[in-house]
């Protein structure tokens, strides 16, 4: 069994030793596909035995595995260290040397070093292999091609793909690790580790402002380091223990174990870009696309959300679950307003993807059963369907040069397959019966219960997330000529796009089972009844395959009736009586000259500027989050 | 078995009752302007005229969408004659707005562009309000499905009155009734042509006509459990209701979205949330 998780965490590992040392283009590929496939092969072989009981993983070549963890914890910090040191940070080195201390006191005179099951898997977990194994897999294999065409955009005179997909694949091991991890120094190494490769795949094209962008998330992370640091000794001082499965057995008790987990929160909301943390996660968007869709759906970001919610259960009922649900849900709200003042693609899936996480911690905070299953549905959903949306616009990107959506704008006459399935994810991001708002719906039913200020602000998040959503998937839409041909694409570059969009649609019709299988075992007690298909609570009740079956087949008579459009006269949209004769798309302006039509959203500068509204969000997050941690005393 | 018949009554008679009220707002919006007004029937007439015409698109997905605002809307109303989930019902009627502006969004004309951004700007205005009034909902009945209003004592209108407030300002919109009107023109030619409208027309015109009438129904419906516990009440409140409507849409200007915004954000969600606050007090 044990073994299962050991290949999770090391075949990566290995597999990015031998992308980066064998320079050669077909070992590299054969290796990303391999392991993609293994990887899947291993989830989906986890998920069929289930859960996993804490086991000890045994030492390597004779030396203790929990020794050599923490030789790795100190060498990682140490490179880190280095690198604070060569981009002249001071922030850096600071994180870093406090951490070093403390964790020296921490590992030296603290810890009684008794023998800890290393790994373990409950459902949370599996979900979290899943997420990373299967979508990180298949975002690796969309890069292959992706990093081709890049290096071929940017000239390289030597390629530096060797290193990109070491960290790549070294990534998805970390997150694996991450997640399995019982032992919470373990989990503190692998947190570090995604750090660490995060910051190396920022800064990957070595441009300036790609080295400054890596430089603030390595600061920003290594805050988080030490925050993880401070929360891990406060915990241990109370609970006298590193297993984690016995800290959730605990419960909380007191003041000191509260400020533990309060200061556990804070690294993950860095991790996970809550505001005020946010502009690192935006920073990273300079990164080539597999990097950021990698950040922000199965890696990276869900690290943050997932050490919020590992311990969500221990701090259930206190003032800091109050606090953590506001800081979550204040998060949803800002971000959801400072998407709507974006037109860069890639921007505005970056602040959707904060505001969604920001809902994520905020259902932990709820902390009620029915909060916690919306948290765990939301992981998952938006890992399928935010990597979808990030690799279509790294397709898109590829294909017109541009990243802007007013650039985008009929996108569906010159590129129908990259729109539609653009179009698929955007529509699996805010509209029922997909998963991502089954979630939505849930985490606003289960808001209900605890706060009104989180209500307001859930309603408003979800009506401003709506906005930059659905205008971006309409201006895609667009007249194409009859006779026009289709996009090519790789193969290797539509197998992820199909299998992604294809899965946010199938699983979202799953999510009953889904939920009866994974969901309800790790919530404890079932806040949902699943029959007919649907979802039933006392709360209310979200009829997931009858509605399915209803939208399903009234989308197909749409469809079927749009396809017979030929027979249908196209005319030129309306022009007040003066369209031009010889051009579809202008007006006859004066002296009979035409003038071409062109529009574009409406950004409301006014009310949601960037930055004006920036600096006013952060001071209000870290009076938020100041409020949480003191809370907690 | 009672569900079903409950919802195959809410598919049939909705827009018929819809179309009527349509009728019925003609005629009652010209007696305000001294006008005869056509006859109560003429919304019928006016939709049967629209499917015999000839069917002219400027591309395929406008069919898409106008087929797909249609379901969405018949969908929610019959989710709410079968009793279901308020939160649910709102997130299913969303589909239909969110087809319906990306149907304008796709055909390359200034109007519809400008009337789908305007659309955009007044489901953002209207949205958060109604979710404000379905958490009163379960607020007072502990739950978010209509069956749980049923078993309330006394109307709902006595526990949250400013909650209906919010709902009547969302409904002006919801309804596009002045002065909210400004992403499809309710009145004749001004300076937008027919906003998000103006580019759908004959057949599919007529099927936007007939969503429309779905979801006055479902906002009427929302509006009528509000004093579910006596038929003549119930029907007063939402004669009432639909008349005031009528008098503000014909005494008041067309206004910006700014004004919109600030108004609804401001006085709709005030209203939200200070009853909201009684609701939790309690």
């Amino acid at each position: 069994m044990s073994n299962l998780l050991v290949l999770l965490i090391l075949l990566p590992a290995a597999a990015a030793v031998v992308c980066y040392f064998v320079r050669s283009e077909a070992v590299r590929k054969a290796a990303v596909l391999a392991t993609g496939g293994i990887l899947t092969l291993a989830a989906l072989g986890l998920l069929a035995q289930g859960t996993v009981a804490p086991t000890e993983v045994g030492s390597f070549l004779g030396i203790g595995s929990d020794f050599l963890v923490a030789v790795l914890d100190f060498a990682l910090l140490g490179v880190i260290y280095f690198y604070g040191y060569r981009h002249k940070s001071l922030l850096i080195q600071g994180f870093t040397l406090a951490q070093v201390v403390l964790l020296i006191w921490f590992e030296l005179v603290m810890v009684e070093h008794e023998s800890v099951p290393a790994l373990a898997g409950d459902q949370l977990s599996l979900i979290m292999v899943l997420v990373v194994s299967v979508v990180g897999s298949l975002i690796c294999v969309f890069a292959i091609p992706y990093m081709k065409k890049h290096e071929a955009h940017l000239h390289l005179k030597k390629t530096r793909q060797p290193r990109f997909f070491f960290y790549m694949v070294l990534f998805l091991g970390a997150m694996n690790g991450l997640v399995l991890s019982n032992n919470i120094l373990w989990m503190y190494f692998f947190f570090e580790v995604t750090t660490f490769c995060s910051f190396m795949l920022i800064g990957h094209d070595a441009t300036e402002i790609a080295t400054r962008n890596a430089v603030r998330a390595l600061w920003m992370n290594a805050l988080g380091g030490l925050a993880f640091v401070i929360g891990m000794m406060l915990v241990y001082s109370q609970a006298g223990t590193l297993n984690i499965a016995a800290l959730l057995a605990l419960g909380p008790t007191g003041a000191v174990m509260l400020t533990g987990l309060a200061f556990l929160c804070l690294a993950g909301f860095t991790k996970a870009a809550q505001i005020p943390f946010q502009s690192w996660l935006l920073g990273a968007m300079v990164a080539p696309t597999p990097v950021s869709a990698l950040l922000h759906s199965s890696t990276m970001v869900k690290a943050g959300v997932f050490v919020v919610l590992r311990f969500a259960p221990i701090f259930a009922g206190t003032f800091l679950s109050t606090g953590v649900a506001v800081c979550g849900a204040f998060t949803f709200l800002a971000c959801s307003a400072l998407g709507v003042g974006q037109s860069n693609g890639k921007k505005i899936l970056a602040y959707s993807t904060v505001a969604n996480l920001g809902l994520i911690i905020c259902c932990a905070g709820i902390n009620t059963p029915l909060a916690l299953t919306a948290a765990l549905l939301l992981i998952l959903f938006h890992a399928i369907s935010k990597s979808l949306l990030f690799l279509c616009v790294g397709t898109i990107e590829q294909a017109i040069g541009s990243r802007d959506i007013e650039d985008m704008r009929g996108l569906y006459g010159t590129n129908p397959r990259t729109a539609l399935i653009t179009i698929v994810g955007i529509l699996t991001m805010m509209l029922p019966p997909f998963g991502v708002l089954l979630g939505k719906w849930m985490a606003i039913e289960a808001s209900a219960d605890s706060n009104i200020f989180i209500v307001v602000m859930l309603a408003l998040g979800s009506a401003l997330m709506v906005v930059y959503l659905a205008r971006w998937a309409g201006s895609m839409m667009g007249s194409r000529e009859p006779d026009a041909k289709a996009e090519s694409q790789p193969l290797l570059t539509r197998l992820p796009l199909m299998t992604l969009s294809l899965g946010s649609v199938v699983l979202s019709l799953a999510s009953p089972w889904i939920y009866n299988s994974l969901l309800a075992p790790w919530v404890g007690s079932e806040p949902f009844a699943v029959g007919f298909g649907s979802l039933e609570s006392a709360h209310g009740t979200f009829v997931v395959v009858p509605l399915f079956l209803v939208l399903g087949l009234g989308l197909m008579y749409a469809v079927k009736a749009a396809s017979g459009y030929r027979r249908v006269k196209i005319m030129p949209p309306y022009m007040s009586g003066a369209n031009s004769v010889s051009a579809s798309d202008a007006y006859v302006g004066p002296m009979n000259g035409d003038v071409p039509f062109s529009s574009g959203n409406l950004y409301l500068g006014e009310l949601f500027a960037e930055s004006k509204l920036t600096p006013v969000f952060n001071a209000l997050a870290v009076a938020l989050i100041v409020l949480m941690m003191g809370g907690a005393l | 078995m009672q569900t079903l018949i409950l919802v195959i009554i809410g598919l049939v008679g909705a827009p018929l009752l819809g179309g009527l009220i349509a009728g019925l707002d003609r005629r009652v919006t010209a007696w305000l302007q001294s006008r005869q007004g056509p006859p109560i029937m003429q919304p019928f007439y006016d939709v049967a005229k629209l499917f015999g015409k000839e069917k002219m698109v400027v591309n395929q997905w406008q069919i898409l969408c106008a087929w797909v605002y249609l379901v969405a809307a018949a969908v929610a109303v019959a989710l709410f004659f079968a009793q279901g989930d308020l939160l649910l019902i709102f997130f299913v009627q969303a589909i239909g707005g969110v087809f319906l502006v990306m149907g304008a969004l796709s055909a390359k004309s200034p109007y519809s562009q400008v009337g789908a951004q305007r659309e955009l700007l007044q489901m953002l205005a209207y949205e958060p309000v109604l979710i404000l009034v379905f958490v009163g909902f379960y607020m007072v009945t502990g739950s978010f499905s209509i069956q749980a209003v049923w078993a309330q004592e006394i109307p709902l209108l006595a526990k949250m009155p400013l909650l209906y407030l919010a709902l009547c300002y969302a409904l002006t919109i919801k309804l596009m009734k002045s002065p909210f009107d400004f992403a499809t023109s309710h009145h004749g030619h001004q300076e937008l042509v027919k906003g998000v409208l103006t580019e759908y027309s004959g057949p599919y015109l007529g099927l936007i006509e007939v969503a429309h009438w779905y979801e006055t129904i479902l906002v009427l419906g929302l509006c009528a459990l509000f004093w579910h516990t006596n038929v003549a009440w119930m029907a007063l409140l939402i004669v009432v209701t639909y008349l005031l409507e009528i008098l503000v849409d014909n005494t008041m200007a067309r206004m910006t979205w700014r004004w919109m915004l600030k108004r609804v954000w401001l006085i709709g969600m005030g209203l939200g949330v200070v009853n909201l606050i009684w609701l939790y007090a309690r």
